[in-house]
């Protein structure tokens, strides 16, 4: 398991300028044509910098002289503006035509999913006409590769912006308001994303994961998000479960099949199917979840989770109990 | 003056001023500050001593002059459901909190003590599921529902339908023991 | 007209709170006439010694009156034959302190029912006692519900055929609703039914009809909630029961889902608020109707059923009258759950009437709550156009006199954390007077012609039942505290009391031992609307008491809190 996700580490691609989406492609395309005419005239502007100050002049050149030369560099000088001008004029066209089509709703057939941002992780929530399919899980955004799919995005506390960085620009998600993109993903593979929008302490620390999956992976990963969490058979995690239950976790966090359905902080119903805790910050080991719970001030200071006192018996019990919520 | 020691003067003040405020934002992410109250204060709800001689507990909440702390206090309050029985300090189920009269006394002890142990007549006991520190950041909410902390550490409007006044302009309601508890209306 | 559904002839005694399993909350005594109830005086009086809210219905039984207090819930029985009507024993039941934590409205207790020498009634922390009506000894306490998860029992119990029927409260603390059967003698579970969940647990079978496509389909009690927010969705039955006996049907309604925020639990909700139809042998539901799928506003469906035989398009058919929260007169088949006309009985900007076709109520979009936003002018408010507060029929004038209230509300909806034992409604509320200014009224509808015969404006919500008697006088009380009496056919008022407080109970008649007939009504406020006198809550804070302090700031300057019996009769 290490190792797997040591290598999903690794294969996440978080830069712009390897984009995985069209739109992102779009967009990548838009920026390196302007970079390549900026290139091109910024070195057409230094040569002529370089002409200007290195010419030859003759220092018995007159009058005359001048007002030979006066006619061309005006002329000149009018062409590069004129160009200039088309050239801004060009872009002006072709960023107004990149952001239209990447805001023009894609249309039915899209997966939507709602994206709300907190102080300091990302409640997901998959709608579904059938609202007892509805799922709502917690930093980890699972999407099927080559269906458009409609981010809903909202805030519930200050302004977070939601960025999955190779997959598209981002967008701001304001309290009180709701704004949306979508993309679409070319390949399977494992996305980094980012809150772009400074939002309080752990601004740095709010990262989420856009996983692609090929179709058929993607329907098996929904279904199973769809279950609740069963009572586990193993006498430890279920003692576990009457742990969490008995402690002040349940004033929180939600389990999909228990009496806990506090929405205060992510949804705990599929925790050990999500590859990193803490919105991104750490990955999801046992050692890591420990440490974790017992102090998150340590990992992430100025995180709503308060330290948590437990004896080792009940804490092993505790962990036990959520690794079996996959 | 002279020009320097007028900006020195300057300086000073600012640096003064912004250290004074600093207690007003002080975020303890570890929890209680060590050497503040104890977490599960031991306090006295009467005022009956026999004997005499002893003086009444009067120890400051650690967050009575912590906006920050009172701002998370407020947060929590409608996040755990308090206002689904007190509502915005105007009472329902359970009595109001933004009068001035406390069944169970004012102090920041004695609140800690009621949201940490219950109370009798339907108040849960939240101590084993919210931590000390949660529940001092609660208890400095609540105190300052009835204008008893510092206008500059209450919470301002809210950005939601406004139900009442602000906190930070609640006159300061002189706490007064409530005549008679429930309990003891019962025949 | 009345139905056979009524129980017989008027024996002079009360012995459940509706009068009859009808539910006509009507008495045929005459000696109290329009022509000489201006005459009626205070022949006695009874302190309870506990001064929540008192909304109970006093028995007679016999010679023997029995009064259910508000929590703590005791029991007194008074004896009629001897002047002043002196106390024979008292009840005590004990209930639980920490139940008054979990009861989202004033302590209230909505009466007991008599059956086969045996009071039986509900106490706070749900228990369902049955005690001996001559010598006051318990004969069983069986509990019901789990207060630690929010559930309590307010609501006065129905036993018919041996089973006692009783509902929960707690649709402001995530519980699962349910109605649950007692054996009569021995207390033992005969069944229960819940009302949201797959359809073996609400009792759903083959003889389950529903009539409208809507509620056709399997396990609708859990497909139209997401995920499992079926098991804390709500749908208490905390409201009144009615039995026709030659249907062999009761019929009752589900309260509110649970949050009140309805973004959180997108789909219809069932089976919250609507109306159950069972056989009370076994619990089996024979059809079911949603007054308000998706409730958005709170618009609990436990109100009064009248059940009587009206003439509709020429034919005489077997409907139940039901004037709903959501400010719809409804008269259904009783046979069949179809809607044969819901017609409004006062302001509403919530909906556009019931498409008879589909049975569905029509919303109107802007006043949808969404969460973080604040919607204005919604009409009826929360306690809808009219809350559990009883009507009654006459079948001398053939009509229902409504007590009810005039209200409507902002709301701002927001984040629903359900934590078990903690209220789950996430909705801040202020409500006001309605249109016109008058926050109460009392109606007296037509069934047949299906409109208002006259109307009577109260300044404070109407919060009383009403009570109706051959002698064509209406009577009600007023949250100030004044009994009424009206002209049943004009309306005209002819008499009233000043009582200690508010009065939100619900009057009887009867005849004492004495041969004279008797009014009774218990005098006490508080229940919701009367929160802010009966809890002391403070009115600067418009959204205590989910938003009714708002429109009652007035209230405590116009009663105190009480608790008292008032007894009137002829001199």
């Amino acid at each position: 398991m290490p190792v797997l996700f040591a290598h999903a580490l690794v294969q996440q691609s978080y830069s712009t300028l390897n984009p995985a989406s069209p739109q992102a492609r779009l967009v990548d395309r838009l920026g390196d044509s302007m970079f390549i005419t900026a290139a091109v005239v910024f070195g057409l502007v230094v040569l002529a910098l370089l002409w200007a100050v290195f010419r030859r002049r003759d220092s018995d050149e007159g009058p005359a002289e001048d007002a030979r030369r006066e006619w061309p560099l005006r002329t000149s000088a009018l062409v590069a503006t004129a160009v200039t001008t088309a050239i801004l004029f060009v872009f002006l066209i072709l960023d107004v035509s990149v952001g239209r089509s990447i805001t023009t709703n894609p249309g039915k057939g899209a997966l939507q999913i709602r994206v709300t941002g907190h102080q300091w992780w990302w409640e997901v929530q998959y709608r579904d006409s059938l609202p007892k399919n509805w799922v709502t899980t917690a930093n980890e955004i699972h999407i099927p590769v080559g269906r458009p799919v409609v981010f809903e995005l909202k805030s519930t506390d200050v302004i977070h912006s939601f960025w999955p960085i190779s997959l598209s620009p981002k967008k701001d998600q304001i309290p009180g308001d709701e704004n949306s993109l979508w993309f679409q993903a070319d390949s399977a593979g494992v996305y980094r994303g980012q809150c772009a929008e400074f939002c309080g302490h752990q601004h740095a620390k709010m990262a989420f994961l856009v996983i692609a999956d090929p179709p058929a992976e993607f329907a098996s990963w929904l279904a199973r998000q769809r279950d609740t969490a069963l009572t586990p058979t193993d006498a430890l995690a279920r003692r576990g479960k009457e742990v969490f239950l008995a402690s002040p976790c349940v004033m929180c966090h939600a389990i999909s099949g228990t009496p806990a359905g506090s929405r205060i902080g992510p949804d705990l119903t599929h925790l050990a199917s999500r590859r990193t805790l803490a919105a991104g910050t750490l990955p999801n080991t046992r050692d890591n979840l420990i440490g974790w719970i017992v102090n998150p001030q340590v990992i992430k200071p100025g995180v709503r989770m308060p330290p948590n006192q437990f004896s080792g018996p009940d804490l092993l019990a505790l962990v036990a109990y959520l690794e079996t919520l996959k | 003056m002279c020009s320097r020691f007028r900006d020195s003067v300057i300086l000073s003040a600012v640096l003064a001023l912004s250290l004074a405020a600093c207690q007003r934002e002080e975020r303890n992410f570890q929890g209680l500050p060590s050497g503040s109250a104890v977490a599960n204060p031991k306090v006295r709800e009467v005022e009956l001593v026999p004997g005499g001689n002893v003086p009444a507990d009067s120890r400051p909440g650690p967050y009575e002059e912590n906006a920050y702390a009172v701002s998370q206090g407020k947060t929590l309050y409608n996040q755990y459901n308090c206002s689904g029985c007190h509502f915005q300090g105007g009472g329902g189920i359970g009595p109001p909190l933004m009068d001035a009269d406390w069944i169970y006394g004012s102090r920041p002890a004695n609140i800690y003590e009621t949201i940490a142990e219950g109370r009798p007549n339907g108040m849960p006991s939240f101590g084993r599921k919210i931590v000390p520190d949660q529940i001092w950041q609660i208890t400095a909410y609540v105190r300052s529902m009835s204008g008893l902390l510092r206008k500059d550490v209450a919470p301002g409007r809210t950005d939601d339908m406004q139900v009442r006044p602000q906190e930070q302009s609640a006159q300061k309601a002189k706490p007064v023991q409530s005549a008679i508890p429930k309990s003891a209306e019962i025949p | 007209m009345i139905s056979a559904a009524d129980s017989g002839p008027d024996d002079g005694q009360w012995i459940m709170p509706a009068r009859n399993y009808a539910s006509t909350r009507y008495s045929s005594l005459s000696q109290i006439t329009v022509q000489n109830v201006q005459q009626l005086q205070l022949a006695w009086t009874f302190s309870t010694g506990v001064t929540r809210g008192h909304e109970a219905a006093p028995l007679v039984v016999g010679s023997t009156m029995y009064v259910v207090t508000p929590f703590p819930n005791l029991l007194y029985a008074l004896d009629l034959t001897q002047p002043g009507a002196p106390l024979k024993w008292t009840y005590k039941p004990d209930p639980s302190l920490a139940s008054q934590g979990v009861a989202c409205c004033d302590l209230v207790n909505r009466g007991a029912s008599y059956y086969d020498g045996k009071i039986y009634y509900n106490t706070l922390d749900a228990h369902t006692v049955a005690v001996d009506a001559k010598t006051g000894k318990e004969v069983w306490k069986t509990k019901v519900g789990e207060i630690t998860r929010g559930e309590t029992v307010t609501m006065a119990p129905l036993v018919v055929k041996g089973k006692v029927l009783v509902g929960n409260s707690g649709g402001e603390f995530g519980v699962r609703g349910w109605l649950t059967a007692l054996d009569a003698k021995t207390g033992k579970l005969a069944w229960r039914a819940y009302h949201t969940g797959p359809d073996k647990d609400v009792l759903i079978d083959s003889r389950f009809k529903p009539f409208y496509s809507q509620d056709q389909g399997k396990d609708l009690g859990v497909t139209t909630w997401p995920g499992d927010a079926w098991k804390i969705g709500g749908g208490g039955s905390w409201g009144w029961i009615s039995y026709d006996p030659e249907l062999n049907l009761i019929y009752y309604g589900t309260s509110n889902p649970g949050p009140w925020n309805p973004d959180v639990r997108p789909g219809d909700n069932k089976w919250t608020a609507g109306i159950f139809a069972r056989d009370p042998a076994n619990g089996e539901a024979v059809w079911a109707y949603q007054w308000s799928p998706h409730d958005l506003f709170d618009h609990d469906g436990i109100n009064e059923q009248i059940l009587l035989d009206l003439p509709i398009k020429g034919q005489t058919r077997k409907v139940l009258i039901r004037p709903e929260r959501n400010g719809y007169i409804y008269v259904l088949d009783r046979t069949s759950g179809e809607v044969l006309s819901a017609d409004p009985y006062g302001y509403i900007t919530t909906s556009r009437g019931v498409d008879l076709q589909t049975g569905r109520l029509i919303e109107i979009a802007e006043k949808t709550p969404v969460t973080g936003k604040v919607v204005r002018g919604i009409c009826p408010a929360a306690p809808g156009m009219k809350d559990w507060q009883p009507s009654s029929y006459s079948p001398r004038t053939g009509w229902l006199y409504i007590p009810h209230q005039n209200l409507c509300q902002d709301v701002e909806t927001g984040e629903a954390n359900y934590i078990e034992g903690t209220p789950y409604v996430a909705a801040t509320v202020k409500m006001y007077a309605g249109p016109g200014g008058n926050r109460g009224v009392v109606t007296a509808w037509d069934p047949v012609a299906r409109k208002a015969a006259w109307q009577v404006k109260e300044k404070f919500p109407v919060w009383s039942g009403t009570v109706v008697t051959a002698g064509d006088v209406v009577f009600y009380g007023t949250m100030e505290g004044w009994f009424k009496a009206l002209d049943a056919r004009s309306g005209k008022p002819l008499w009233q009391f000043k009582t200690g407080s508010g009065i939100i109970g619900q009057p009887v008649v009867y005849r004492g031992p004495d041969g004279k007939e008797y009014v009774a009504v218990l005098s006490g406020v508080g229940g919701w609307a009367g929160a802010v006198v009966a809890g002391g809550l403070d009115v600067r804070d418009s959204s205590a008491a989910l938003g009714f302090v708002n429109a009652m700031k007035d209230l405590p300057q116009v009663t105190t809190k009480g608790g008292m019996l008032y007894v009137f009769a002829l001199p």
